[in-house]
């Protein structure tokens, strides 16, 4: 996309021409109408050479403009105009480049308004959604920090770069540089700004990651470890010769370091998940494939509760785009939490949807329960989903745990998850795997009533393709 | 955009457009400030938030002005005073927001002082992305003109809801369990509080949006949060409804 070439250089200019021609001629005539009346005998010469007069302006008045403006308007383009070929790979080029960027023409400096994006990458239209040329700077961006940058380099004609966040839950940190690129001389009218921005969200959360998992992992390890160690000095000790005893302590000590290993495990695919956050995932998945796995990898645990495990699914295939592995462990975790909750005995019931809009996906499953989304993707246009809805029917859990469930650690209070413990980390990465997959997950529950959680996901779009070579 | 046979009209509107989204960015960054001096304890981010709150009332001024000129000269009618009178009302909600935000910062600034409490200020950071989220929703479909986003936003508002009433009792919890902490435990009950009226002005915006576009008041139920905890006195809900 070009600039759009303004003709207001040549407006004013050839109206401003056409006034000197007139008023040249006018007087011209005045001199020599004037002469006639006082030397009559010469009239007829006079009125030879007025008319000479005005051709004579009027031919060099007429040709000068297009003589004159033609360097002015086409100043910067004239070489590339010269050469097509590298004018369009530049404009290929621009388009194709990674980081979004854009430029801005200046305006007044005191009219904000006046800040508009001149042209825009594709990358810089996908992220910033604009829709049309032309539109105002701060309909797109509206970080404090990097309007005043850009102010900076029309005006002042300084180059920074500027830090700033996308706020929310997907919080994504950017590097924004400022260019000026000169233009219009003098008055701001014409002033040109560069401005390019870089994704430089992975550089910090692995930072955070570091810190965040040091502290969270020695903390939760403590309590076990000082447990086993416990265990080890009464070995040592009084308890040396007791046989029973020591079985006793032996099998609670395995229990606690098996506890430690799954909390480890935990722990490292929760960063790893969270490190790929925002990578898109590139596989495609059989959501309800991968429900009928999970539910027969969960078999040898059910049978031992006695729980029955209900399986519901439509009759099209609910093909989602996502990594095989991680679509597996949401499942994997829903389904294990559910089980954890529910009586011996119990029911707990797995159904998958698909071709769901966005309202259809996280729509109540489970009426007069309290219903609160944990993740909720930005809403896309055009785009279709499958959910899969886990639902158990054990204490279920009162209004104020909901918030808290993905949180780290976070365990509802006076509930007990049976013998096989819980880490306190598998909705959390429930959580972050949804959040990488654009998908959404919502918990409904009331106590008595049991919970529903329903995680959703954006279907493959050539669903076609997808069944005849399934 | 529809075509004005005055340009200066236009090019008038398209400026108090302009200027209440840049007055939304402002206010967007004043809110996830404020909740990063809370959560990183930075007392010099804390005062930086409380002295830019200025210029936040500069431009509500300056909005304000604009739009009676525009109203006093022009005349506008039908989408335009729509535009208009949205403008003034959204520059007096982000306004609001900016001083809720100083305050944020302001007990930011006495909670630095005292010992730190890492699990309480996580769930205040946390309560504050998901309000700076619906901030940033409500006005990118202000500046898209986007419907549906507005509407998602206004849908949403019990979210909020929830996030104040858990960070309640927990803070209830806490205050029980250790009466030391009963002086930051407030000051960080003040701030959930703010937080849970920053989300309830982004649900007013996205009203303004919505009757901008359409014309139309929002109707239908917004999904209040369920009866059962409204109830009980301890529910902090009952403050919310005095706009």
């Amino acid at each position: 996309m070009p600039y759009e070439s303004s003709p207001s250089p040549v407006a004013p200019i050839s109206t401003s021409r056409f006034w000197t021609v007139g008023i040249s001629i006018a007087i011209a005539l005045v001199v020599m109408v004037g002469l006639a009346f006082i030397h009559p005998e010469i009239a007829n010469w006079l009125i030879g050479g007025a008319v000479v007069v005005a051709a004579s302006a009027w031919i060099l008045n007429v040709q000068s403009p297009s003589v004159a403006t033609l360097p002015e308007t086409s100043g910067a383009p004239i070489e590339r105009s010269a050469d097509p070929m590298t004018a369009e790979l530049l404009d290929r080029v621009f388009e194709a480049l990674d980081d979004p960027v854009l430029i801005i023409s200046g305006g007044e400096p005191d009219d904000i308004a006046g800040r508009r994006v001149v042209m825009a990458n594709k990358a810089a239209r996908d992220l910033l959604r604009i829709q049309s040329q032309g539109a105002l700077l701060v309909q797109v961006i509206r970080e404090p920090g990097v309007l005043e940058a850009v102010d900076e380099a029309l005006f002042g004609g300084v180059s920074r770069t500027t830090d700033y966040a996308t706020g929310g839950q997907r919080d994504r940190r950017w590097r924004a540089w400022t260019r000026p690129l000169g233009g219009g001389e003098g008055k701001g009218q014409g002033s040109l700004a560069l401005v390019i921005l870089r994704d430089e969200t992975d550089a910090r959360r692995t930072e955070m990651m570091r810190v965040d998992f040091l502290a969270n992992a020695s903390h939760e390890l403590r309590t076990p470890l000082a447990s086993l160690s416990g265990f080890i000095e009464t070995l040592k000790g009084h308890a040396r010769d007791d046989v029973a005893a020591r079985d006793r302590f032996l099998d609670i000590m395995s229990a606690q370091a098996d506890r430690m290993g799954r909390l480890v495990a935990d722990l490292l695919s929760l960063s790893r998940i969270e490190l790929n956050e925002h990578i898109p995932p590139s596989g495609r998945v059989d959501l309800d494939r991968a429900a009928s796995d999970v539910v027969d990898a969960v078999s040898v645990l059910t049978q031992e509760k006695q729980i029955n495990v209900v399986v519901d699914q439509g009759e099209a295939r609910a093909s989602i785009s996502g990594d095989r592995d991680e679509i597996l462990q949401v499942v994997q975790n829903l389904l294990d939490n559910a089980v954890k909750y529910s009586a011996k005995g119990g029911t707990v019931e797995i159904s998958v949807r698909s071709d769901l809009s966005f309202d259809e996906a996280w729509a109540s499953r489970m009426p007069g329960a309290t219903r609160l989304p944990l993740v909720t993707p930005d809403r896309a246009v055009g785009v279709l989903y499958a959910a899969v809805t886990v639902r158990d029917h054990g204490p279920g859990m009162a209004r104020e745990h909901l918030p808290r469930l993905t949180e780290r650690f976070y365990r509802v209070e006076g509930q007990k998850s049976g013998e096989r413990q819980g880490t306190g980390l598998g909705l959390a990465i429930v959580k972050h795997i949804i959040n990488r997959h654009q998908g959404g997950l919502v918990v409904e529950s009331a106590p008595g009533l049991g919970a529903a959680f329903t995680a959703w996901f954006p279907m493959v779009v050539e669903r076609r393709d997808v069944r005849t070579t399934a | 955009m529809n075509q004005h046979t005055v340009k200066a009209y236009g090019d008038e509107l398209n400026q108090i457009t302009a200027e209440v989204a840049r007055m939304g960015g402002l206010a967007e960054a004043q809110v996830s400030d404020a909740i990063d001096s809370v959560a990183r304890r930075d007392v010099a981010l804390a005062r930086a938030v409380v002295d830019r709150d200025l210029k936040l009332d500069a431009l509500q001024r300056d909005i304000e002005r604009k739009a009676i000129r525009l109203i006093a000269l022009r005349q506008p009618v039908a989408s335009d005073l729509r535009r208009t009178l949205g403008a003034m009302k959204m520059a007096s909600d982000l306004e609001r927001t900016g001083d809720l935000a100083k305050n944020i910062a302001k007990r930011a600034l006495i909670l630095a002082e005292a010992e730190p409490m890492q699990p309480l200020t996580r769930s205040i950071e946390r309560m504050g992305r998901l309000v700076s989220t619906r901030l940033r929703d409500v006005l990118d479909a202000y500046t898209a003109s986007e419907l549906d986003r507005a509407v998602a936003v206004w849908q949403t508002d019990d979210e909020v809801d929830e996030h104040y009433n858990a960070m309640f009792r927990e803070l209830l919890t806490y205050m029980m369990g250790d009466p030391r902490t009963i002086g930051a435990c407030t000051h960080l009950l003040f701030m959930a509080k703010n937080l849970e009226r920053i989300g309830d002005h982004a649900t007013n915006i996205a009203e303004t949006v919505h009757y901008e576009i359409t014309g139309d008041d929002m109707v239908g139920e917004r999904p209040r949060a369920l009866p059962g905890a409204e109830d009980e006195t301890s529910t902090p809900n009952l403050t919310t409804n005095s706009h």
